[in-house]
């Protein structure tokens, strides 16, 4: 049967940059998922702790850090993993804007709000700098696209309140740019918009419509251009270099609800980083059973037609998301299970999941259901203290202690998990682990 | 019965219409769809599968009267689908799209009179007979641009689309005429036993149109020791299914049934050298046709690509590993339909074990023909745009022969890109020759 040094299971943030890391070591690497995960959905920027009254992410990771959070073993990790991510990124023609030490600030969203970042792709970095009092906002998107309203974002964004005491714009406009052969769409989406800016010719004259339009709405006044997150996804680095050019004013893309454009550029480099160090990334397989002997994981079991298959490995990383991602399932009698090996799960009694006020700031405590592991991300027994698998490490949402909404960490948590649990497969030693003693459990489990 | 178990028969009970229920209207489908990719004549994936569905939900339960407003379904377009299952693949939520799609095409065709296109098209047995018969005549019509404009005026077919020479002898023929031929006159009661012996399923493209993949699967079965037992058989049904044409499907499904399921409970395994058939025969009797009585199944469960069966044989250790050196670039491609068999890419680990041989992935997702999609008239310029860019890797990479495993697929590669597109047990039969080649050994035959 196929055999891989690492098996990862899920194709999240925090499964990719394992892969990628252990494909990079050297080690033979199987990515299985049963479909498209988290850089589909998200914002495709690093949210990597932004807790209320953090100033930057590095503060809010050691505000994170000093509870009871994955940062608390973590914590040190996060500034290696991060800086390792951007490098490989940029080498791959995606460039990210910020550190851990950058400001975090308020940056508009696709339905006028503000959301609170510090590490963005290049594409969105324009959003992060200071507002000049004289600063004009124009907002412009293409006639007929449903997922994009300038008119209605530059309404919000004109009030205050929206921005909530920081700088901001001192005038915003919205305008509508009318692409051809765009008005007549009944079904537009993202990814259409994205492969028309792939399109050099297409993209030379959508670009040439978007920079007449700002010229006029800007007026000769100074200021940023936002524009929805569609500028090309195989060739977003040749169309966003021609819209800097054409445009009047400095643009950066706003990301949109799903398909993430942003997030799906990010899939594709990460992915060929796996693929080009000799890894393999397979989609659409969903794990049927986990083959497990003497206290460790020996093969996993994938879903195909008409039979399984087994993949044989030395150790597994659970990349399986949390109660969203589909790597914890509430049970119909108010349980919170892992499905794949009925890890122990780290979850409130059932009365004691939610608080009564749905928006409550403290949020609720099934928030932060997740597998308690050690410091080398190995699962913890019932008792907190044994390790339950010697041979499987535990990444990203399914941690548990995060409560990722609320705090903004779980593209932190991700990368800081998937480099560790990479770092700790990387030698063949560390793929054979019997009789290693559990490293720095948390006491307060 | 472990978490796992209760969470997968939970699924299992769920129809492939039910599925729908677990859209979550994310878009991952609609940024996957090849079709989608190229033409707004499809409304994608999403709007088509699970979001059209209670549209038909609420047509099936007949709402009417004065004041109800019977919502037209989007149902017209549906028939641009091509089938190639991505949108399945990488759904997130396990939502069977594009089985969905298929069933509803083949409810819009039930009680109708189907084209005579879409009917042609679909009795490849019928028409490979005919062919066969008049293969001089067949030929040269099939061939003739004059003929083939006819075609397209009166029956929809495309001028351009590829198809391939109809044999001078169906591989049936040639197999009970060399039977024939052996001493026992082939009428000997004693087979060999399951472990000594496969039986081959041929399908209408080894039959018809492409003899010399058959023999060459059975030349590469004999060198590894596996006689080959030819049993009568009818097409698979798929061209029938993807047309829509399910009653006829269902009767093709259990005249294979009957002959095949005797050998799979006497322990053979079923081996096609057709991925797609491979694939209808392990899936698509029970998912797409409802299928679930005792013959379905047991074929279903012994059935096997030939790749797939060669590796596995590799992994037991029994495959003849002494490849000659074939020392040369080898673009490959893998058919969507062998995606959906989830066996990841046998063909490239097999490929791997010859020496020189450096095939390569050509990473794309269809090649647009999709069966007998790309054929017709107003689906063609479609199946030739979503094709396009790996016509393009193919071209460029200036290889003399390209690789697939699925018959469609290598003659609209062939045609498109004018290299030659064989089926991977060629490469390895003529690997296998090297190897006598170089050293002398004794051919299997």
């Amino acid at each position: 049967m196929p055999h891989a040094d690492v098996v990862v299971i899920g194709a999240g943030l925090s499964g990719l940059v394992a892969a990628a890391r252990l494909a990079e070591t050297g080690a033979t690497v199987t990515l299985v998922a049963k479909g498209h995960a988290s850089t589909h959905w998200g914002a495709g920027g690093l949210d990597v702790a932004a807790p209320v009254g953090a100033g930057t992410p590095a503060e809010g990771v050691a505000r994170l850090a000093a509870e009871d959070h994955p940062y608390s073993f973590l914590g040190p990790d996060v500034a290696p993993s991060v800086a390792w991510l951007l490098e490989r990124l940029e080498a791959s023609g995606l460039p990210y804007a910020g550190t851990l030490d950058t400001p975090i600030r308020r940056v508009p969203t696709a339905i006028g709000g503000t959301r609170r970042v510090a590490i963005v792709p290049a594409a969105q970095a324009a959003a992060l700098r200071p507002w000049d009092r004289d600063e004009l906002l124009v907002v412009a998107g293409p006639a007929g696209f449903k997922d994009f309203w300038p008119a209605a974002i530059a309404d919000s964004l004109g009030r205050e309140s929206v921005w909530q005491g920081a700088d901001r714009p001192s005038h915003v406009t919205g305008v509508s740019v009318e692409l051809a052969g765009i008005a007549d769409r009944n079904n537009l989406n993202a990814m259409h918009l994205a492969r028309r800016f792939d399109d050099p010719a297409q993209r030379a004259d959508d670009i040439g419509r978007f920079a007449a339009a700002v010229r006029k709405a800007a007026g000769g006044r100074p200021g940023r251009v936002a524009v929805p997150a569609v500028f090309g996804l195989g060739e977003h680095a040749e169309a966003w270099e021609e819209l800097r050019a054409r445009l009047p004013l400095e643009p950066f893309e706003i990301p949109l609800v799903p398909p993430s454009i942003p997030g799906m550029r990010l899939w594709h480099v990460l992915r060929e980083r796996i693929r080009a160090a000799g890894g393999r990334v397979q989609i659409g397989e969903a794990v049927h059973r986990i083959h497990v002997e003497g206290g460790r994981v020996i093969a996993v079991e994938m879903e195909a037609a008409a039979r399984t298959h087994l993949i044989r490995t030395e150790a597994l990383i659970m990349a399986t998301g949390g109660l969203a991602g589909g790597g914890l399932v509430a049970t119909g009698d108010g349980h919170i299970v892992e499905p794949l090996l009925n890890l122990h799960v780290d979850a409130p009694e059932h009365d004691a999941w939610l608080v009564a006020d749905a928006l409550d700031p403290s949020g609720h405590p099934i928030e932060a259901a997740g597998i308690a592991t050690d410091a080398g991300l190995r699962p913890l027994a019932h008792d907190g203290r044994t390790v339950a698998l010697a041979n499987v490490l535990v990444a990203g949402a399914l941690l548990a202690g995060q409560r990722s909404l609320r705090e903004r960490c779980g593209d932190g948590i991700a990368v800081a998990s998937g480099w560790r649990a990479a770092n700790e497969l990387a030698t063949d030693a560390a793929r054979t682990p019997i009789g290693r003693e559990p490293l720095a459990v948390r006491t307060d489990q | 019965m472990t978490i796992a178990d209760i969470v997968r028969e939970a699924a299992e009970e769920r129809p492939v219409s039910a599925s729908s229920d677990e859209c979550l209207k994310c878009n991952v489908c609609n940024t996957v769809c090849p079709v989608l990719r190229v033409t707004d004549l499809f409304a994608g994936p999403k709007y088509e599968g699970p979001q059209a569905q209670r549209y038909r939900m609420a047509g099936l339960q007949q709402i009417q009267g004065p004041d109800s407003v019977n919502p037209k379904s989007p149902d017209h377009s549906v028939d641009y689908c091509s089938g190639c299952g991505w949108c399945t693949t990488v759904c997130p939520a396990g939502v069977k799209i594009a089985e969905m799609n298929s069933q509803a095409r083949g409810r819009l065709r039930e009680g109708r009179r189907p084209k005579l296109r879409d009917w042609g098209l679909a009795q490849t047995d019928l028409v490979g007979t005919m062919g066969v018969l008049f293969s001089p005549f067949a030929n040269f019509a099939f061939h003739n641009r004059v003929v083939r404009a006819a075609f397209e005026l009166a029956l929809g077919v495309h001028r351009k689309a590829p198809f391939p020479q109809f044999s001078k002898r169906t591989f049936q023929s040639t197999w009970k005429r060399r039977q024939a031929r052996r001493p026992d006159g082939g009428t000997t009661k004693t087979r060999p036993g399951p472990d000594k012996a496969v039986v081959y399923f041929h399908g209408c493209s080894a039959n018809y149109y492409e003899p010399h993949v058959a023999e060459a699967a059975i030349w590469v079965l004999k060198r590894n020791g596996f006689e080959t037992i030819v049993p009568e058989q009818v097409c698979c049904g798929l061209p029938l299914i993807s047309n829509g044409l399910y009653d006829d499907a269902r009767e093709r499904a259990c005249k294979n049934g009957s002959v095949f399921a005797e050998y799979a409970r006497a322990g053979y395994r079923i081996v096609g050298t057709s991925t797609s058939c491979t694939h209808t025969l392990k899936a698509e009797y029970e998912e797409m046709l409802d299928m679930r009585d005792a013959d379905t199944t047991a074929v279903s469960h012994a059935t096997w690509d030939i790749c797939e069966f060669l590796l596995d044989l590799h992994e037991e250790g029994r495959l003849d590993t002494n490849f000659g050196r074939l020392d040369e670039d080898l673009p490959y491609h893998a058919p969507c339909q062998l995606r959906s068999h989830g066996i990841g890419l046998p063909a490239l680990d097999l490929f791997a074990l010859v020496p020189g041989l450096r095939a390569k992935d050509m990473d794309h997702d269809c090649c647009g023909i999709a069966g007998t999609y790309g054929m017709k008239k107003e689906k063609y310029p479609i199946a030739m745009k979503v094709g396009a860019p790996l016509f393009e890797k193919v071209k460029a990479s200036g290889a003399t022969v390209a690789a697939c495993d699925s018959e469609t697929c290598r003659w609209q590669i062939e045609t498109a890109t004018g290299v030659r597109t064989r089926h991977p047990i060629e490469i390895l039969a003529e690997a296998y020759r090297a190897a006598d080649k170089a050293g002398g050994g004794t051919a299997a035959d």
